[in-house]
């Protein structure tokens, strides 16, 4: 073999760390969801007019003053059942009321019944359903609840509390969410029964890791998706329980307006003054369908799986 | 190594006649059956057993994820199964640490690297200010060959010899004494297992560890470890040092997992026969039970079978020293 000349080589320094360097850019849950989230143009869509309905059902009634209480128009037949034009964007009603400003007002208490029934929905659940899923004891006598509860219908359970309770906002609110919450907790409940064990809580608990932590740090922070899946099929559903309970003539009383309220109180101007039954319809169709959509993108979005595509 | 010193050496964990059942509604499953042990201090003590043996169920018992339904586990002669105060269950956790089996599923995926190394520093306040702890962190990470620049990273952006290395970070952030390792490197790259072997091992030399060391094959463990145990369907069929348990195998299941091992020797290989392991067997009795069959090498055998053993080991050293 012929001699290699030495000088042609020189030794290289290998350096482990280089090759521990990550050159992807940092990623940021937040952020990444958010980008994830406005990447969807029907959901920009459907958030922008989600938006416009909610600031108009909160602010227009603020200068409008609506009150269903207050008709000074009752004994003016000109003013009753104007057809909707530029003065009365939706017309009049039977009462001579601006249909505009009444459906406004119905929209801001039937929003605030189904956001706050959603919300107490969702702690309530998800605070007892996190229990339920780490504790034996509890789970004996939750699926006993959960067994009652769930087999009776909650329409009926609602139905005869308002009886009971009187009616009014809050006592509807009570109502609705008397009985929801057993379904999200049951819901979390096998969640957390799905993930408990799994390694990552096990290597938690050996750090001496306490099980309200482990709960906070390491099983929610996985269930912000399946909440918000939760959430965005809540708030359409308890809009139309709302809808139907008034339509039934349980729920509301007189004073205050709603688009349940609207929707029984104009059903028999279904033929003879159709707008003043189909506008408050198309309202909290829309209000329904535009808020599930925004919550099931953003649902999908705080999948963090959806952030690598 | 340390398997010949003369001196007396202090038991630093020692399991007795500890059984593990799981119940799966009215079905009952004894996992672990009467697994008797000692680890020493300062000592690699393998744990060997094919997949299903019960070797990750031994180990969490001892760092009390498992309950046990018989026996006794103690740590530096303190018993630890079992309901503990507060203390002692902090104890434990402090002197106690796991290395877990399956690096892609042992970290918390919405935790960032920073939490993931500081979360024991945090369940005990271990750190004077957030200067210290950040050091403490970057000292861990450091020790592991990973960089602070890692730290605001999340585990789905690590390869498996990095996550494997993070854990190992948040073990060694403890200053345990002793760290049950499962597994560490079977689910590892091949081109990665020796990096973190010798990590493992720098880390014993320079901090007094002690271990417990599972693998599910015994060439894993031929040099690493000082004494190896092996189990198989939850009972302990063999403990010797791992010099001896190479050279002389008693039990027939440790010789059907030797055969497993390659040796480097192309006639051996050529010459190799196989033979599944047959439980059947064995004499299985009331007697059946670990015994010496001479200082530190046990056996599970009935009364029966202690003569057979004995000849067995005889012949073999025989066969050693001819050759
Ligand atoms: N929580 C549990 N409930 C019921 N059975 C279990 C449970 N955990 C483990 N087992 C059973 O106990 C036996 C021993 O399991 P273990 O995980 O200890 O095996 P292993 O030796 O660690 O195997 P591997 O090498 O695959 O990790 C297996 O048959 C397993 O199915
Ligand atoms: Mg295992």
């Amino acid at each position: 073999m012929t001699e290699m000349d030495k000088e042609l080589f020189t030794f290289q320094r290998a350096d482990d760390s280089e090759s521990e360097h990550i050159a992807a850019p940092i990623y940021s849950y937040w952020r990444s969801v958010f980008r994830k989230f406005f990447s969807s143009k029907i959901a920009i869509v459907m958030m922008i007019l989600a938006g416009i309905v909610i600031l108009l059902s909160i602010f227009q009634p603020m200068i409008s003053g609506y009150d269903p209480m207050k008709t000074p128009y009752i004994n003016t037949p000109s003013m009753k059942y104007i057809r909707p034009n530029l003065t009365y964007w939706f017309g009049t009603d039977d009462k001579g009321n601006s249909l505009f400003d009444a459906v406004w007002a119905g929209t801001r208490n039937s929003l605030f019944i189904s956001f706050m029934a959603t919300t107490i929905t969702t702690v309530v659940g998800v605070a007892v359903g996190m229990w339920w899923g780490f504790s034996k004891r509890v789970d004996v006598v939750m699926i006993e609840v959960y067994n009652v509860i769930s087999n009776i219908p909650a329409t009926l359970v609602a139905m005869i509390l308002v009886y009971a309770i009187g009616s009014g906002i809050w006592q509807l609110i009570f109502a609705l969410s008397i009985t929801s919450w057993v379904g999200t907790a049951y819901f979390i409940r096998v969640q957390v029964m799905i993930i408990r064990d799994r390694e990552y809580n096990l290597a938690s608990r050996c750090l001496g890791t306490s099980t309200f932590k482990i709960i906070t740090h390491n099983i929610l922070p996985y269930l912000i998706s399946v909440i918000m899946t939760a959430v965005s099929r809540d708030i359409p559903s308890f809009i139309s329980y709302e809808v139907f309970l008034s339509f039934v003539g349980v729920g509301l009383s007189e004073k205050d307006p709603s688009l349940g309220r609207m929707i029984q109180q104009y059903s028999p101007y279904l033929v003879s003054t159709p707008y003043l039954f189909w506008i408050p319809v198309v309202v909290s169709a829309f209000i329904s369908v535009s808020l599930y959509i925004v919550g099931q993108t953003l649902a999908d979005a705080s999948d963090p799986r959806t952030h690598m595509i | 190594m340390s398997t010949n010193d003369v001196k007396e050496k202090e038991v630093l964990v020692s399991v007795k006649h500890v059984d593990v059942t799981f119940t799966n509604g009215r079905k009952k499953f004894r996992a672990v059956t009467d697994a008797n042990f000692e680890i020493y201090r300062g000592e690699t003590f393998a744990l060997v057993g094919e997949s299903g043996s019960g070797k990750t169920t031994i180990a969490r018992a001892i760092i009390r994820l498992n309950d046990i339904s018989a026996g006794e586990i103690k740590f530096q002669g303190k018993k630890i199964n079992g309901k503990l105060s507060k203390e002692d269950k902090q104890w434990v956790v402090r002197n106690i640490q796991m290395i877990f089996q399956d690096p892609a599923a042992s970290l918390n995926e919405r935790a960032t690297i920073d939490y993931c190394v500081s979360e024991g520093l945090y369940n005990f306040n271990l750190f004077e200010n957030e200067e210290d702890r950040v050091r403490k962190v970057d000292w861990a990470l450091e020790q592991v060959g990973l960089l602070p620049e890692h730290k605001s990273r999340y585990p789905h952006e690590f390869s498996g010899g990095q996550r494997q290395r993070v854990g190992i970070a948040r073990a060694l952030i403890m200053e345990p004494s002793f760290i049950i390792a499962d597994e560490p490197i079977s689910a590892l790259d091949v081109s990665i297992r020796a990096q973190v072997l010798n990590l493992m091992n720098k880390f014993k030399k320079e901090n007094d560890l002690t271990y417990m060391f599972i693998a599910h094959d015994l060439s894993v463990v031929r040099y690493f470890a000082d004494r190896i145990a092996v189990i198989h369907l939850g009972r302990i069929v063999e403990i010797a040092p791992s010099v001896e348990l190479f050279r002389y195998p008693l039990h027939p299941y440790t010789n059907s997992l030797l055969q497993a091992v390659p040796m480097p020797d192309p006639e051996i290989e050529k010459a190799k026969t196989f033979n599944a392991y047959d439980a059947s067997q064995e004499v299985m009795d009331e007697t059946s039970r670990l015994r010496e069959v001479r200082p530190g090498h046990l056996v599970f055998m009935a009364d029966s079978e202690v003569e057979k053993y004995k000849q067995k080991l005889e012949d073999m050293e025989k066969l050693h020293h001819a050759e």
